[in-house]
């Protein structure tokens, strides 16, 4: 088939003097973050479930002769019809509509080869663009196991464009994709795909439109024509221009011509394209074995069932958790006792003075109270990380459906709400996906309900002074900590029915999701992402929690108190003492006192700095020249009338505080991003806190009236 | 090392982390709100990719 004539030289061979563009694109969980992750040799996060990727990633690749390429992973789309903020990135970027973003030169499109006819909808909605495509065939290697093979040189001939098998995950086929990325010609697709008469007349004035009043290219130009008759094309995001009134008076006029004659334009449109597709895979499928239930399948019959799989889940949880106290507690004394010579090194080499304390009580006893926790924080990782690899989360979220089905919420929260278990702020950029505006700002309200990392220092300090010795069972405290995380799931659940029936009233949202294969998770994989979260664990630590102590250390220690006076006297006139005694009043109901409130103020920075705020507060009373233990200074704290602070029932109250309060500045600025307004983050702090505040008041009077 | 030195050293580092953190929170961010503290940096498009 001889090229258009109006696709000039440059389309197909971009100037050798600039570095090729290639936008990296292909359905859910066909494994594009993996090869933008292998030919880039970045570290992009990628995960055996639909959603991972919400945002366009860059990275420079490198041709097998050093040449440098610049690749764009976008995120997944089933189609260019976008139906979600994420896909209509995708779809803007391949059409030139980002204001921010040049239309890339070439295409590399990605396929799922145990999903093909699916997968192949959008290769043929992209090869209408005109632009050079390179097409992948992925996950060869399961479609083989699964009794299939994808005969690459027939669709390469069906197709016109050049078509490589590839298993990204072990690196195959990469050498002769990169060969192939670094050809200064591609051809054009050889692509023959009829648009239905009745249709046809439409596309070609909708067409005309385009190139005249929008300035698109010929084939852009029709491949929009398309996208606006399949009547799908409402999803658009900031920085996407609008089109020109005259193109939407064209689509207009026809709209209501077809509805007069009772057309089904865009049924007739995907049907059409179905069948071109159909004929295609008919071809290139090979049928190699029995088909019949795979090891997944198998697996799924368990994991997925209403009884068994709840009991799979629950098993799941108690051996994270379990592992989160056992494996961590040698690394966890290690790097206290190290932490305690660190400040007795201090101590010994330096008079007693500001400087002194300031090191000691302020840095070494702030840092220090957080980064004991990185063992159970890479622990945690790991586990997360060893799910989302295998496949087990998107299991964990079919099981879950059935609730959130009952609550109203969408089945694509479950990623955002999963995410956010690490932390909110990753869990609520990935609730664009959910194409149902009120949806999405339902899981958006509730995302921060669901424990995050940096809750886990709060609740394993508050465990340690709750349950101290090692006399009490090890499954209390596993029993204890699964206690809050399930509290923070239900709190949201029950919100997100609240929200639906009130505020965000909706129809109640139909589940689609897809079960990807099981895999073996890739090591390698697992532990960068857990290095990474560790990583910026101690980032934090190093950086906003250091400063954050550092003041807090000089806003206990100042106005000095009157030579004589206690350490008590001393934190109870400083300025964080003032600001604690001004809070007690709100949180006195809660059986918390004005030192404690200084860590409530302190942690709204970030929620691990109340760790910090106790070591740098409670430090404060040591006398001699052995730091003591955080939980041990904490256990020997004491009301002015003699009774202990923390007892067990005031830590309970605590950590149900923790479950449910707003406690981070960096997700209210990320809500307000993400709802273009101040109106939503600041109803979420006020429900959120407001409810941490009288779950607290409950917990704690009724633990008190029950003799606790 | 006198208290007095001691106390002035304090207080300058407490004042540079003072000036740190309010820098920090008024700083302009290149991802806004993308909270890079929290694992989900945005990369910056190179300017071979912007609108030519």
């Amino acid at each position: 088939m001889a090229l258009p004539s109006h696709i000039s030289s440059s389309a197909a061979n971009p100037s050798s003097a600039r570095t090729p563009v290639y936008a990296l694109v292909g359905n859910p969980n066909c494994g594009k973050s993996t090869l933008f992750n292998a030919l880039t040799g970045l570290k992009q996060k990628v995960g055996n479930y639909p959603g991972v990727t919400v945002e366009k990633k860059v990275g420079t690749a490198y041709s097998q002769h050093g040449q440098p390429i610049t690749v764009i992973d976008l995120p997944g789309a089933y189609s260019l019809a976008a139906r979600s903020p994420d896909e209509a990135v995708t779809r803007d970027v391949l059409l030139g509509r980002r204001a921010d973003t040049a239309q890339p030169d070439r295409i590399l499109c990605i396929i799922d080869a145990t999903n093909l006819e699916r997968n192949l909808y959008l290769v043929h909605q992209i090869l209408d663009l005109g632009r050079p495509v390179l097409l992948v065939v992925n996950m060869m290697d399961l479609a083989a196991a699964a009794g299939t093979t994808v005969d690459v040189a027939r669709l390469e001939q069906e197709l016109g464009i050049p078509v490589i098998a590839c298993e990204a995950v072990n690196g195959k086929g990469l050498i002769e994709l990169k060969l192939a990325m670094s050809r200064a010609d591609l051809p054009l697709a050889r692509h023959a795909w009829a648009i239905p008469a009745a249709i046809a007349p439409a596309v070609t004035e909708l067409q005309a439109s385009l190139i005249a009043h929008d300035r698109k290219a010929p084939l852009v130009a029709r491949a929009e024509a398309l996208l606006l008759l399949t009547d799908q094309d409402s999803v658009r995001v900031a920085g996407s221009t609008p089109l020109h009134a005259r193109t939407g008076e064209i689509l207009r006029t026809w709209q209501q011509r077809w509805e007069g004659e009772g057309t089904d334009w865009a049924g007739t449109l995907v049907n059409s394209r179905y069948d071109a597709i159909g004929r295609i895979a008919a071809d290139v499928l090979l049928q190699t074995g029995e088909t019949g239930p795979t090891a997944s399948d198998r697996i799924d019959a368990v994991v997925t069932h209403p009884v068994w799989g709840w009991l799979v889940l629950g098993a799941v949880m108690t051996l994270l958790f379990l592992s989160i106290f056992t494996l961590a507690e040698y690394p966890m004394n290690v790097i206290d006792a190290q932490i305690a010579h660190l400040a007795d090194w201090v101590k010994s080499a330096l008079p007693p003075g500001d400087l002194r304390d300031l090191i000691t009580s302020g840095a070494i006893g702030g840092v220090g109270g957080v980064i004991i926790f990185l063992p159970q924080i890479l622990i945690l990782f790991f586990f997360i990380g060893l799910l989302e690899s295998t496949g087990y989360m998107a299991r964990a979220a079919f099981i879950m459906d059935r609730l959130m089905a009952r609550v109203g919420l969408n089945g694509k929260s479950f990623i955002p709400l999963l995410s956010s278990y690490a932390c909110a702020i990753p869990g609520i950029m990935a609730t664009r996906t959910i194409e149902d505006q009120k949806d999405r700002l339902v899981t958006i309200l509730v995302a921060p309900l669901m424990s995050c990392s940096a809750r886990l220092p709060v609740y394993l300090l508050m465990i340690a002074a709750l349950v101290p010795g090692d006399r009490v069972p090890l499954f209390t405290k596993v029993g204890i900590m699964i206690l809050m995380y399930a509290l923070g799931t239900v709190g949201a659940f029950g919100f997100a029915w609240l929200f639906k029936r009130t505020l965000l009233k909706g129809a109640p949202p139909l589940m689609i999701m897809e079960l990807p294969p099981y895999r073996l998770p890739r090591v390698k994989d697992v532990a960068l992402h857990m290095l990474e979260r560790g990583w910026l664990f101690l980032r934090r630590a190093g950086t906003i929690i250091l400063g954050i102590s550092i003041v807090l250390w000089f806003l206990s220690a100042y106005p000095k108190a009157p030579d004589g006076a206690t350490d008590q006297q001393q934190l109870a006139q400083s300025f964080a003492g003032r600001a604690g005694h001004l809070l007690e009043p709100a949180i006195r109901p809660l059986g918390l006192d004005w030192q404690i409130g200084i860590g409530l103020i302190t942690s709204f920075a970030a929620r691990e700095v109340f760790v910090s705020t106790m070591a740098v507060v409670f430090n404060a009373e040591a006398k001699d020249d052995d730091t003591t233990p955080l939980r041990q200074a904490m256990l020997a704290a004491k009301w002015p009338d003699g009774r202990a602070l923390f007892t067990p029932l005031v830590c309970f109250t605590l950590m149900i505080f923790y479950v449910f309060a707003m406690q981070c500045i960096s997700t209210i600025a990320v809500v307000r991003r993400e709802t273009n307004g101040w109106k939503w983050p600041l109803f979420q702090t006020a429900y959120m806190t407001g409810t941490a505040w009288i779950l607290s008041f409950i917990v704690y009077q009724g633990g008190t009236a029950l003799g606790f | 090392m006198s208290p007095a030195f001691q106390t002035l050293a304090a207080l300058a580092v407490v004042a540079v982390a003072a000036i740190w953190l309010v820098l920090r929170a008024l700083a302009k961010k290149k991802n806004p709100g993308c909270g890079g503290d929290c694992g989900c940096p945005a990369q910056k498009l190179p300017s071979a990719l912007r609108r030519r």
